[in-house]
């Protein structure tokens, strides 16, 4: 057991599996190219949405925001959402149908095995995702506002993918619990539209409700690096930053503990 | 007669079909129910960013508060009903790449039919609650609007129903047609839920051709609120031509249909 936990604990074979599984993505880069028009979809329809409501207001800025930065934001928000870790999926099945066991006596830990292997996904989607949802924001409202401070938005974009992995991971794991795991991840799903800030910027949400959403880790996972992208300061690269490491140490104390309850308690039958 | 005599089995046949589903349902009452509930406060979370957007901003092109509940009215209780119904509505294409026809090939019933309405998904039902709860809520509280309503949502089911079968037909020629048809639902469930009058002339004939989400959601809505003939009009024009196109592509593509020979295990 001390010999599997040291050999599971071996960055390389993470880093591995991380590989493979971008290589695994972009063996289909028809399947890839089909998935990024979801999010041409989407910003042309949001474009419909928010021209018309700037038109209507008669206004340059609402909340603050131009129609340029508004477009911008949502689609950066937009892809980080199209690009979100799914763990609660995989790990529900695995723990329902029993094939956490195979998995368990491998020489890794399923939990990094599961965190290495999406954050491969990840990483091609979202560069995909900006892609296609870049061009066609360009081509609606022009360039973004800033460029300089994509670095720090990615750095941002990665610590809230992060978050975001360890609470899918989570409702994965309730399956230990509850037979079925589904509805909550349709009710994450929509706190991560809503308080993560995907469908509306939160700055145009009521001062009472953008309160509590700052406060969640949603606005931290999806918010926090739109918003950066186009409205950069180290102000608040730093206070975003600070935010996304309490929530994420948070939330990755939680996942070890419920980790660590749920295979004590796990029972598989048969062989 | 002959054909009276057909549709009265096939209707039972259905009824049939839908009895064992709902049994099926209720042997995991616990799931059913989560499923059921979650989906309708996955619902009501989504039609809360409506609330907040029109409390800002009041009205869209003409469309108001009011309007949007109609529209969520008819497009969650038309696509629950036909998820709940048809539930392998979602599934064709994956069903004729994987060989999963045979055990309906087998069986002197109609194919298409059968395949459709051999599975519920129990988490539609919820979908179908939230939309009755919106109208209730749009403001056309009477019973002339109620009957223009179920109309509006059956419309809304058939012609949702009938567009995915079209699409996913083609996985008979191209072999797999699952991201297709998952962009395509896609596509046509997000179209629907926003604001026909946001869209214009270019974008308009799409949503009334190519890809029909005007017919689930704005025409329905606009027929409910207005009982406009035309409304009317529309909405059986593209479900007659829908069906007929579904159908046809669907025999037509059976006979290009080729098994796997997997074995399957099946109870309906």
């Amino acid at each position: 057991m001390q010999r599997q936990n040291a050999l599971s604990r071996q960055p390389g074979k993470y880093l591995s599996i991380l590989q493979i599984q971008v290589l695994n993505r972009l063996a289909y880069p028809v399947d890839l190219a089909l998935q990024s028009l979801t999010i041409v979809m989407f910003m042309w329809i949001f474009m419909q949405l928010w021209r018309t409501t700037y038109n209507a207001s008669g206004q340059q800025a609402i909340s603050g925001l131009t129609l340029n930065q508004t477009m911008w934001y949502l689609m950066i928000a937009e892809a980080i959402m199209l690009s979100m870790p799914r763990p609660s999926r995989t790990i529900s099945t695995a723990v329902k149908d029993g094939s956490i066991a195979y998995f368990l006596n491998k020489p890794f830990d399923f939990m990094l095995y599961q965190l290495a292997a999406l954050l491969g996904e990840y990483l091609i989607r979202i560069l995909f995702n900006l892609l296609a949802g870049g061009i066609i924001v360009w081509l609606m409202v022009g360039p973004p506002p800033v460029l300089s401070a994509l670095p720090l938005v990615l750095v941002s974009m990665v610590l809230g993918w992060l978050i975001s992995f360890c609470l899918s991971a989570l409702i994965g794991l309730s399956a230990f619990v509850v037979e079925e795991v589904s509805a909550f991840e349709w009710v994450y799903s929509k706190f991560l539209l809503l308080l993560g800030g995907v469908l509306i910027p939160l700055d145009f949400l009521p001062a009472w409700l953008q309160k509590i959403s700052l406060a969640l880790p949603f606005a931290y996972s999806i918010y926090g690096p739109a918003r950066l992208f186009v409205t950069p300061s180290l102000e608040r690269f730093a206070m975003l930053t600070l935010g996304q490491l309490a929530w994420l140490a948070g939330c990755g104390i939680l996942l070890l503990v419920f980790y660590r309850r749920g295979l004590a308690r796990l029972a598989i039958n048969g062989g | 007669m002959k054909y009276l005599n057909r549709l009265d089995a096939n209707l039972r046949f259905l009824g049939a079909l839908w009895n064992a589903n709902l049994l099926s349902a209720m042997e995991y009452r616990a799931a059913f129910l989560t499923q059921a509930i979650g989906m309708i406060i996955n619902d009501a979370m989504y039609f809360i960013f409506w609330i907040f957007f029109f409390n800002k901003f009041k009205m869209i092109n003409g469309w108001e508060m009011q309007d949007m509940i109609l529209l969520f009215g008819l497009l969650a209780a038309g696509l629950g009903l036909a998820r709940f119904l048809f539930g392998n509505t979602g599934n064709l294409a994956d069903m004729i790449t994987h060989g999963g026809l045979d055990y309906y090939l087998a069986l002197p019933k109609p194919v298409l039919l059968h395949i459709l309405a051999s599975r519920s998904d129990f988490s539609a039902l919820g979908d179908f609650l939230f939309g009755i709860f919106c109208f209730f809520f749009s403001g056309n509280l009477s019973l002339d609007a109620f009957g223009r309503y179920l109309v509006g949502l059956l419309f809304s089911a058939l012609i949702f129903i009938t567009f995915m079968v079209l699409v996913q037909s083609l996985a008979f020629y191209t072999g797999s047609a699952q991201m297709l048809s998952g962009q395509a639902s896609s596509a046509i469930m997000t179209f629907a839920t926003y604001p026909i009058t946001l869209f214009d002339g270019t974008s308009k004939f799409i949503l009334f051709t190519i890809l029909p989400a005007a017919f689930i959601g704005s025409v329905p809505a606009e027929f409910v609120r207005t009982a406009s003939w035309l409304s009317l009009l529309e909405m059986l024009g593209a479900a007659v031509l829908l069906t007929t196109l579904a159908g046809w592509a669907f025999q037509r593509g059976l006979k290009r249909y080729e098994s796997g020979s997997a074995v399957q295990t099946q109870v309906l």
